[in-house]
C-alpha cells in the first residue's frame, strides 16, 4: 500500500474527468463511462494507504503554480470532502447512467465532466485561487447544458442562474483578493493559502463586508430563502443529469463553502452571523416546505423539498455545536443522495408518462409497482422516517439546535411536520388514486434498477450504521470547533 | 448470550417481511401468508421462552446507532415485565390476526404488499414496546405511523382510501412534532435518550418544565392513541382491511400512546396537573367516543369510535395513578376488541361487502358460531360482571373514586356514564346484528380460518379478568405483581362492591331500553340534527378543515403567486433589466463609427502625452 500513499491520487482525482472530458470529444460519449469508472475506483483508494489518522489531512498535495502571486495548487482531503467526493462520483455516475438513454451527443458528457472536475476541485482546494477557479469551472458547463438541452425556457434559466450565480462569486473574488492584499501588506508574503490567511489580522470595520461577500457567494449557491430565486425555473427546465448534479452536489458546496472558507477565515465574524443563518435557515425550511406543497410540476416540488432540506442543514451550522455540526456535515451526504434520488424516480416516472405535473399522474402503482416501491422509499426518506438517512442528520441537527437554543429545535421540528404534508401529497399523486395515463407501461428495466439500488443501500445505511461515516466527520468537527471557541465562541 | 436472543422477537417478523418482499413474487400463496404467520408466531414462542428473563430486566444491545458528542445511543431493548406483558400480547393476537388475515385475504391478489406491511408493522411495533431510548422508541413509532398509511390506503385505486391513511399520517404526525420537542427537550436537560436514566433522573428537574414535558408527551400519545382532539383519524382508517383494523386499529398501534405514558410515568407522576390533564382527556374521550359510538351505522365505524372510547379509559387510568389498571385494560381491550373487529369482519364477509348495520342480520341463523363469539365480544366490551372488560374498566373507576376529590369523582362519575353508554352501543350492535330481516346475501358459511382465530380470543375476553383478579373477588392481582407497576389508590372494598353492583345496574338498564327499541328491526330513518352531528364525530373533521386544513392551503397558494413570483420572476428579471439597460447604456461607445474611434484614439493620444510630460516634469 506504499505505492498508493506517495501517488498523487488528488491530482489524478482532480484531471481525470478533464481527461476524460477531452476524450469524450474525440472518441464519443463511451469514453464518459470510462472515465467515471476510473474516477470512482480513485475515489475508493483514496483512504488506504493514508497517513496516520491523526494527522488533520488524509491526503496533501501541493504544487507550484503561479509563484508571483503565490497561488499554489495545494490539495488537502479530511473525512469531509472525502465524503463529498464520494458523494460527487456517485452522482457524476448516476447522472451519466439516467441520461445515458436519452442523450447522444459526447458534449453533453464532456459538460458533464467538466464540471465534475470543478466540484472535485471546490471541495480538495486549500488556496483560494483554485478555489475561485474550481467554482466557476463546475457551474459554467452546467449553465451550458441548461441552455443546449434543457426545457422550453431554457434560455431564460440559464440566463437566470448565470446572473444569480456570477454576481455570487464576483463578490466572493472580491474578498478573497481583499484578504489576499491584506495579507500581503501585513506579512510582506502575498499568498492565496487558506492555512496562511487564516491568520490575517481583519480590520473590524471590514470583516462584516468581506464575510457578509462570502455569505451571499455560499448562500446564493445553497440556495437559501431570499436567494433561492434561480433555483424554480433552473431546476425545473434542467435536464434532469444537471438538476441532479445542482441539487445533489452544487448546493453542498455552498454549505461546505461556509465551513471550509468563511468561518475559518472570520471565525468572529461567523460567531455573530449566527443568529442571523438560523432565522435564514428556519425561513427556508418553513418557506421551502410550504411551497413544496402546493406545487403541480414535480420537478420543481422536489427543487423546494430540497430548499427545505437544506435549511435544516444550514440550522445546524447556525447551532454550531458538535452534534449539530456532525448532523449537518453527514446531511451533506445524506442530502445529496436523497434528492438525487427523488430527481431519478421523478424522471423515470415522466419517461412513462410523458408527464410531470401532478393532476395528470395517479395509480402509478398498479402499473409498475417496482418503480412505484421506489417512490415510495425515497419519499419517506424525504419525510424523514428514521432508520433511513435524512433522519439520522435531521434529529442529529434538531437536537443540537435544541441545545443552542431551543425555539429552534421547536420549530425545526415543525419543518418535519410539513415534510410529511408535501411528500405524502407528492405520493398521493403519482402512486395511488385512479389510473391515468397510458394502460400499460414497462416496469423498471435493469439499467434504471442498477441506478437506483446503489442508492437505496446507501439511504439505508446511513440511517440505520451510519458510525463509521460519523467518525470520519469527528476530525473535521474538531476543527471547527477550535475556530469558534479560540474566538469567544458561544455560551 | 440469552439476552441477545431478545432480538430475535421483532427480528423475526422483519425477516419474514423481508423474505417476502424480495422472494414473495416466486412463492405460491399459500407459502407467502405460512412463512408471514410463521415469522409471527416464531416470535410468540420466543417471548414465552424468554419470559424468565423479564423478571431481571434484562439489557441487550446489538450496536451502536449513533455516538455523537454528548449523544450515546446504542440500539438496546429493555425486556422489563411491562415490555414482556405487552410484547406477549402484541405477538400472540398478531399471529392469530395473521391467520385470520390469510383467510380473509384469499381473492385479494396484492397480498404480498399486504403481508410485507403487516409484518413490518409487527416489528415496528415490537421495536416500541421493547426499545430502551426514546430514539429507538421512535424509529418503531414513525414505523408503525407508516405501516398504518400504507395499510389504511392498501386498496389505492380508490382515493378516498388513500386519503383516510394520509389523514392518520399527517395527524398523527402533528401529535408527533410536540412528542418530538418533549425528546429533545429531555435530552437538553439530561443529556440521554435513554427511557429507564430519564426517569431517574425526573424528579432533579424543575416542576414546571415536568408539566410541560409530561403534557408534551401526552400530545404524543394522544395522537397515536387517537384521543381528542387527534382522534378524528382513526374512524376514517376503517378503510383498511378488516384485520389492519382489528391489528393496527384496536389491539395493538393504538395503545402506544397508553403504553408510552406507562413507560414515561415516573416522570408523568411528578406533576399532578399533567395528571389531572390526561385523566380530563381520557374521560372526555372515553364519553366523547361512546356518543358517537351510539349512531354509527357502518358497523367498523361502531368499533372505531368505540376504540377511541375504550383508550379513553386507559388514559383515565394513567391519570388516576394506576398503570397497572391501564395496562389490564390494555390486554382485555386487545382480546375484546380484536375479536369484535374479527367477527365484523367475518360479517362482512358472508355479507358480500356490506358493513352497513340496517342491511345485516341474522346473524344467529346463518352462523351461530359467529353470533356467539359477537355476543361474547359485546359482553366484554359491555363491561357485564365476570367478562374481562368488567373487570378491567371497573378497576380503572375505583381508582378514580378512591382518591376521593372532586375532580377525580367527577373523572369517575363521567366514566360511569360512558359505560352505560358502552352497553347501550355493543348491546345494539348484537340485536342490529341478529334482528330478523332480509341480510344482504353471499356466499355460505365463514370459511374455518375466519373462525378458530377468534375462538382462543373469546375465551380470553371471557376470563381474561383472572389476570389481575383483585382480592374483593378473591384473586391475587397477579398482573399487577407481575408488573410491579403502581397501582393508585387503593379502593375500599366496599367501593368495589358498590362498583360492581352500579355496573350490572347499568348494564342491565341499557339491555332493558336497547330490546325495547331493538326488538322488532327498525327501519332505516335519516334522524335528526342531533344525530347526525353525532354520526359525523360531532363535527371534528370540518372544525379541523376550516381551522387549519383550509387556511394552511390558502396561504401556501398565496405564497406561491405573490412572494415567490416577486422572488424569483419579478426581481430576477429586474436585476436582468438593469445589466441590459446598463450594457445599453455604454453601447454608444462602440457605435461602430471609424470617426468616433479615431477621435477617441486622438484624445487617448493626448491624454498620455500629457501625462508623460507632467511625470517628466515632476
Amino acid at each position: 500500500m506504499n505505492g498508493l500513499s506517495n501517488m498523487p491520487l488528488l491530482s489524478v482525482l482532480l484531471l481525470l474527468p478533464l481527461a476524460g472530458a477531452l476524450a469524450c470529444l474525440a472518441w464519443g460519449r463511451r469514453a464518459a463511462v470510462v472515465a467515471v469508472m476510473l474516477e470512482a475506483v480513485v475515489a475508493l483508494v483514496l483512504q488506504s494507504g493514508s497517513a496516520t489518522p491523526a494527522l488533520r489531512w488524509i491526503r496533501f498535495e501541493d504544487w507550484a503554480w503561479i509563484e508571483r502571486f503565490g497561488a499554489r495548487i495545494s490539495l488537502g482531503l479530511d473525512g469531509l470532502s472525502l465524503l463529498l467526493v464520494w458523494l460527487t462520483v456517485i452522482l457524476l455516475a448516476v447522472a451519466v447512467g439516467l441520461s445515458w438513454p436519452r442523450y447522444r451527443q459526447p458534449g453533453f458528457y464532456a459538460l458533464l465532466l467538466t464540471s465534475c472536475s470543478g466540484i472535485l476541485g471546490v471541495f480538495l482546494a486549500q488556496d483560494l485561487l483554485l478555489f475561485y477557479l474550481c467554482w466557476e469551472i463546475m457551474l459554467l458547463p452546467l449553465i451550458l447544458c441548461i441552455a443546449l438541452w434543457g426545457g422550453a425556457r431554457r434560455v431564460e434559466a440559464a440566463f437566470k442562474l448565470l446572473l444569480f450565480t456570477l454576481a455570487g462569486s464576483l463578490l466572493m473574488l472580491l474578498a478573497f483578493l481583499g484578504l489576499f492584499l491584506l495579507h500581503g501588506r501585513q506579512t510582506g508574503d502575498y499568498s492565496f493559502a487558506l492555512q496562511a490567511l487564516g491568520t490575517t489580522v481583519i480590520p473590524p470595520e471590514l470583516a462584516p463586508w468581506m464575510f457578509g461577500c462570502l455569505a451571499v457567494a455560499f448562500l446564493v449557491k445553497v440556495p437559501a430563502v431570499p436567494l433561492h430565486g434561480w433555483l424554480p425555473d433552473a431546476y425545473q427546465e434542467a435536464p434532469t443529469a444537471v438538476t441532479l448534479l445542482l441539487s445533489g452536489v452544487l448546493a453542498k458546496a455552498g454549505i461546505f463553502g461556509l465551513v471550509r472558507v468563511a468561518l475559518p477565515l472570520f471565525p468572529a465574524t461567523w460567531n455573530s452571523f449566527l443568529p442571523v443563518l438560523g432565522v435564514v435557515a428556519l425561513v427556508s425550511i418553513g418557506y421551502g416546505g410550504w411551497l413544496a406543497y402546493v406545487q403541480t410540476d414535480l420537478k420543481r416540488l422536489v427543487g423546494y423539498i430540497s430548499v427545505a432540506h437544506l435549511g435544516f442543514i444550514l440550522l445546524g451550522l447556525a447551532a454550531s455545536n458538535a452534534m449539530a455540526l456532525q448532523g449537518a456535515l453527514l446531511q451533506l451526504f445524506n442530502h445529496g443522495i436523497a434528492t438525487a434520488a427523488l430527481f431519478v424516480v421523478v424522471a423515470l416516472v415522466e419517461r412513462r408518462t410523458a408527464s410531470r405535473q401532478l393532476p395528470q399522474l395517479g395509480g402509478l402503482w398498479s402499473r409498475t409497482p417496482q418503480l412505484g416501491a421506489m417512490v415510495l422509499f425515497f419519499s419517506l426518506t424525504a419525510l424523514g422516517l428514521p432508520g433511513l438517512n435524512i433522519f439520522i442528520g435531521e434529529i442529529l441537527i434538531l437536537l443540537g439546535a435544541f441545545r443552542v437554543q431551543p425555539w429552534w429545535g421547536a420549530a425545526g421540528m415543525l419543518g418535519v411536520l410539513l415534510a410529511a404534508c408535501y411528500t405524502l401529497r407528492m405520493v398521493q399523486g403519482i402512486l395511488w388514486g385512479v389510473p391515468r395515463g397510458p394502460e400499460k407501461m414497462a416496469d423498471m428495466n435493469r439499467g434504471e434498477a442498477l441506478i437506483l439500488a446503489p442508492l437505496t443501500v446507501l439511504v439505508l445505511w446511513f440511517g440505520l450504521y451510519p458510525m463509521p461515516f460519523l467518525t470520519l466527520l469527528r476530525g473535521p468537527v474538531e476543527q471547527l470547533l477550535t475556530h469558534i471557541v479560540t474566538t469567544g465562541g458561544l455560551p | 448470550m440469552m439476552g441477545e436472543l431478545l432480538f430475535l422477537i421483532p427480528l423475526l417478523p422483519l425477516g419474514g417481511a423481508l423474505v417476502i418482499l424480495f422472494a414473495g413474487g416466486r412463492m405460491p400463496r399459500r407459502m407467502l401468508s405460512g412463512v408471514a404467520i410463521a415469522s409471527v408466531a416464531a416470535s410468540a414462542a420466543m417471548t414465552l421462552w424468554l419470559w424468565p428473563l423479564a423478571g431481571d430486566r434484562t439489557r441487550a444491545t446489538l450496536f451502536t446507532w449513533l455516538d455523537v458528542g454528548a449523544l450515546q445511543l446504542p440500539v438496546e431493548i429493555l425486556f422489563s415485565p411491562l415490555a414482556a406483558a405487552m410484547t406477549l400480547m402484541v405477538t400472540v393476537v398478531s399471529a392469530l390476526i395473521h391467520v385470520y388475515a390469510a383467510s380473509y385475504l384469499h381473492h385479494e391478489p396484492d397480498i404480498r404488499r399486504f403481508f410485507t406491511l403487516f409484518n413490518l408493522f409487527v416489528f415496528a411495533m415490537l421495536v416500541i414496546v421493547l426499545a430502551d431510548n426514546l430514539l429507538l422508541l421512535f424509529l418503531g413509532w414513525e414505523g408503525v405511523g407508516f405501516c398504518s398509511y400504507a395499510l389504511i390506503g392498501f386498496w389505492y385505486r380508490n382515493p378516498d382510501f388513500a386519503a383516510a391513511g394520509r389523514k392518520a399520517f399527517l395527524v398523527t404526525r402533528a401529535a408527533d412534532v410536540l412528542f418530538g420537542i418533549a425528546l429533545l427537550w429531555l435530552f437538553r436537560l439530561t443529556g440521554t435518550l435513554s427511557i429507564e436514566a430519564i426517569n431517574l433522573q425526573a424528579a432533579s428537574l424543575p416542576p414546571t418544565t415536568v408539566t410541560i414535558l409530561a403534557l408534551l408527551l401526552l400530545a404524543g400519545a394522544c395522537g397515536k392513541s387517537a384521543q381528542l382532539p387527534f382522534s378524528s383519524w382513526l374512524p376514517d382508517a376503517m378503510a383498511g382491511p378488516t384485520p389492519v383494523s382489528a391489528l393496527i386499529h384496536a389491539a395493538t398501534m393504538v395503545t402506544a400512546g397508553v403504553y408510552l405514558l406507562c413507560r414515561m410515568f415516573p416522570l408523568i407522576s411528578l406533576s399532578a396537573i399533567a395528571l389531572a390533564v390526561i385523566g380530563l382527556i381520557g374521560a372526555a374521550t372515553a364519553f366523547y367516543g361512546a356518543t358517537c359510538a351510539l349512531v354509527q351505522r357502518d358497523i367498523k365505524k361502531v368499533l372505531a369510535y368505540s376504540t377511541i372510547s375504550q383508550v379513553g379509559y386507559m388514559f383515565l387510568a394513567v391519570g388516576a395513578g394506576t398503570v397497572t389498571g391501564a395496562m389490564f385494560h390494555l390486554l382485555t381491550h386487545a382480546f375484546f376488541k380484536a375479536l369484535l373487529f374479527m367477527v365484523a369482519g367475518a360479517v362482512i364477509h358472508l355479507a358480500a361487502g356490506e358493513q352497513d348495520l340496517f342491511r345485516l342480520g341474522q346473524l344467529s341463523k346463518r352462523s351461530p358460531t359467529l353470533f356467539w363469539l359477537l355476543l361474547v365480544g359485546a359482553l366484554a366490551l359491555a363491561g357485564v360482571p365476570l367478562t374481562a372488560g368488567f373487570f378491567s374498566k371497573d378497576a380503572i373507576l375505583a381508582a378514580c373514586f378512591a382518591r376521593q376529590t372532586l375532580w377525580w369523582t367527577s373523572l369517575g362519575i363521567a366514566g360511569l356514564v360512558t359505560a352505560f353508554l358502552t352497553a347501550l352501543y355493543a348491546i345494539r350492535l348484537v340485536y342490529l346484528l341478529a334482528a330478523d330481516r332480509e341480510s344482504a346475501s353471499g356466499h355460505g358459511p365463514a370459511p374455518r380460518g375466519l373462525v378458530w382465530p377468534l375462538l382462543p380470543l373469546g375465551a380470553l375476553a371471557l376470563v381474561g379478568g383472572l389476570l389481575n383478579l383483585p382480592a374483593v373477588w378473591g384473586g391475587h392481582e397477579t398482573l399487577g405483581r407481575w408488573l410491579e407497576t403502581p397501582a393508585g389508590a387503593l379502593p375500599s372494598h366496599d367501593l368495589e362492591w358498590g362498583l360492581a353492583a352500579a355496573t350490572l345496574l347499568l348494564v342491565a338498564g341499557a339491555w332493558l331500553f336497547i330490546r325495547n327499541r331493538y326488538r322488532v328491526p327498525p327501519t332505516v330513518s335519516p334522524g335528526g340534527a342531533g344525530v347526525s352531528f353525532l354520526a359525523a364525530g360531532w363535527q371534528l373533521d370540518s372544525l379541523i378543515r376550516v381551522i387549519i386544513t383550509a387556511p394552511f392551503e390558502k396561504i401556501g397558494c398565496l405564497l406561491e403567486k405573490s412572494v415567490e413570483r416577486r422572488l424569483s420572476a419579478t426581481w430576477p428579471a429586474g436585476l436582468g433589466r438593469l445589466c441590459q439597460v446598463t450594457g445599453q447604456s455604454w453601447r454608444v461607445l462602440t457605435s461602430g463609427y471609424v470617426s468616433h474611434y479615431l477621435a477617441a484614439m486622438a484624445w487617448g493620444m493626448v491624454l498620455l502625452l500629457a501625462m508623460l510630460v507632467v511625470l517628466l516634469v515632476l
